[in-house]
């Protein structure tokens, strides 16, 4: 009788967010728990709600540019990459080849600032404080880079129909390869400091495992899902751009648990500096921009284009109307779906562990809420 | 491309769904599905079975019209599959009836529980079945108010926004129809 009343007093209702910072944004979890065990994580989302769809529904498709950054703001450029694609396809616009070498190169660049932010982050989640003065000094060089040509350090708006509004110059080319250069030697660093650290390992090694079967029923991609042992990256599964001309690999875990999750972003960086250097050494002349009629009409009919961004696979869809407004966008995007998974996940888990598994989702609120 | 989707093709061909092969390069999917309310479960089944995760649910508003006697709202839900082993990417549609009310799939895959939830926030669509159909990203004071329902002034017709019909034809309609003086 006693024990009973114990228990029944251990159950409650915790809200995690949507203040809290392991939330990595304005997310609400709602735990349902028993002492420090959750039942049942219920995420509330909405909160960062700016209804995107609708916005590049209701003006002409250029229009729609700045808004693509403003989803995931951490890994913009991707974002930009596949919304010019789609028009790009639907128009019938040409891109010059240098154009989508420079797309490429600085897609690659925004994914590594992306992932450095995700390391430190996690780390942070799980009260390592020193990481992320590493992530984010390493990132700097990066969003310096990029600030340089786009002329923004976050919400980049640099690619255009048909190209990219600047071309690249030496300097770019100069500070990239040093930074490619400087990364490399810090790999040592985080190895020692993080990889081989005794405690994260304890906090990440057999959490929140992702079966293959879990990962189809709620369409896990990107990182998250090759954690599982998936080599699934629409980079080589869907090849768009001129990912196809560069020799990389798709790195996988075995387990699916939090540690692979991690492996898999950490080796990831190294291939996405692989690639931007083939992008440099072949990188060819020319125009960086193609001549796009001013009216871009979208032909009657619906289009798919999908990219992989930094946490997985973003499509665009889109449905024409012969008009240069959109009839209709949709924005899939990889977070909300890599999320969804969290109240499968979550059952029956200690709290910490519920924390390390949601950093180790790399999420963007905003992404997810659109 | 299209043989890596051959073999499911013939698969859902015996639900007596309507496929359609689609230029991938033109449009970003492989095959085209058109679906009735009585078969998206069973479509959804067979696609879990062959491997095929759910990409999104969406829904899109065209003009209502009467086919065949049955009076639809104009609203249209989409359902894109891909897989993760080989390209094979899928779009199902299917026309909702006016009492705005289509068979769940969150059973089968859960991951359709917060696009479900989507569709309805944003276009009123009631997904039968669904374990919780409250507002997602909207908040539960607008939960009658439906954003990406179009106004009636704005509403086209589902043929102005669909391909042009010659090349949803088969190829051999198209010969006969060329060879036609």
């Amino acid at each position: 009788m006693r024990e009973s009343t114990i228990k029944e007093h251990n159950r409650f209702f915790l809200n995690m967010g949507p203040q809290h910072p392991s939330t990595h944004g304005v997310l609400l979890v709602v735990l349902e728990m028993n002492g420090e065990y959750v039942l049942d994580p219920q995420p509330v989302l909405g909160f960062v709600h700016r209804m995107h769809e609708k916005i590049g529904e209701s003006r002409p498709c250029q229009g729609f540019m700045p808004n693509t950054a403003r989803m995931d703001y951490v890994c913009a450029l991707p974002y930009n990459h596949g919304y010019v694609s789609l028009i790009e396809k639907k128009a019938g616009i040409e891109v010059p080849k240098r154009a989508e070498y420079i797309r490429v190169i600085t897609s690659e660049l925004n994914r590594v600032a992306s992932h450095l932010l995700w390391l430190g982050a996690y780390l942070l989640d799980l009260g390592a404080f020193t990481p992320i003065l590493y992530g984010f000094d390493d990132r700097e060089h990066i969003l310096d880079i990029l600030e340089d040509i786009t002329g923004s350090r976050l919400t980049y708006c640099y690619y255009r129909f048909g190209g990219v509004c600047r071309d690249i110059d030496d300097k770019f080319v100069e500070a990239t390869r040093a930074f490619i250069k400087r990364l490399r030697k810090r790999y040592v660093i985080y190895e020692k400091l993080v990889t081989k650290n005794i405690i994260f390992i304890k906090r990440a090694e057999n959490i929140g495992i992702i079966s293959p079967d879990m990962a189809i029923r709620y369409g896990i991609t990107g990182p998250n899902l090759r954690g599982s042992g998936i080599a699934y990256d629409i980079r080589k599964n869907e090849p768009y751009s001129v990912y196809p001309e560069f020799d990389f690999e798709v790195p996988v875990g075995e387990r699916g648990d939090c540690l692979d999750r991690y492996m898999v972003r950490v080796r990831e960086m190294e291939q996405s500096l692989r690639i931007i250097e083939q992008a440099l050494d072949n990188l060819p002349d020319g125009p960086v921009r193609s001549k796009v009629p001013k009216k871009i009409k979208l032909t009657p009919g619906d289009c798919n284009f999908a990219v992989e961004a930094a946490r997985g696979e973003l499509s665009y869809y889109l449905i024409g109307d012969g008009t240069g407004v959109p009839y209709r966008l949709k924005i899939r995007v990889p977070s909300y779906s890599n999320l969804s998974c969290l109240q499968e996940l979550g059952r029956g888990i200690l709290l910490p562990d519920l924390v390390s598994i949601m950093g180790s989702f790399d999420l963007v609120i905003p992404e997810i809420d659109r | 491309m299209i043989e890596t989707c051959e073999d499911f093709k013939n698969n859902v061909l015996n639900l007596g769904v309507d496929v359609t092969e689609t230029d991938f390069n033109q449009r970003g999917y492989h095959l085209e599905v058109a679906l009735t309310l009585n078969t998206v479960r069973e479509f959804a089944q067979k696609a879990y079975e062959q491997g095929f995760y759910l990409v999104f649910v969406t829904g899109f508003h065209v003009l209502p019209e009467e086919k065949e006697g049955v009076k639809f709202s104009g609203l249209e839900v989409v359902y894109q599959f891909a897989r993760y082993d080989r390209l094979c990417r899928v779009k199902a549609r299917v026309s909702v009836s006016e009492d705005m009310t289509v068979p769940s799939i969150c059973h089968i895959y859960q991951g359709a529980n917060w696009h479900e939830r989507e569709t309805h926030d944003f276009y009123g669509i009631m997904f039968s079945g669904h374990p919780n159909l409250e507002p997602l990203l909207l908040c539960k004071e607008d939960r009658n108010y439906h954003p990406l329902l179009k106004e009636e002034e704005k509403l086209k017709s589902f043929e102005t926004v669909s391909w042009p019909a010659k090349t949803l034809e088969s190829s051999d309609a198209e010969t006969t129809a060329l060879s036609d003086p």
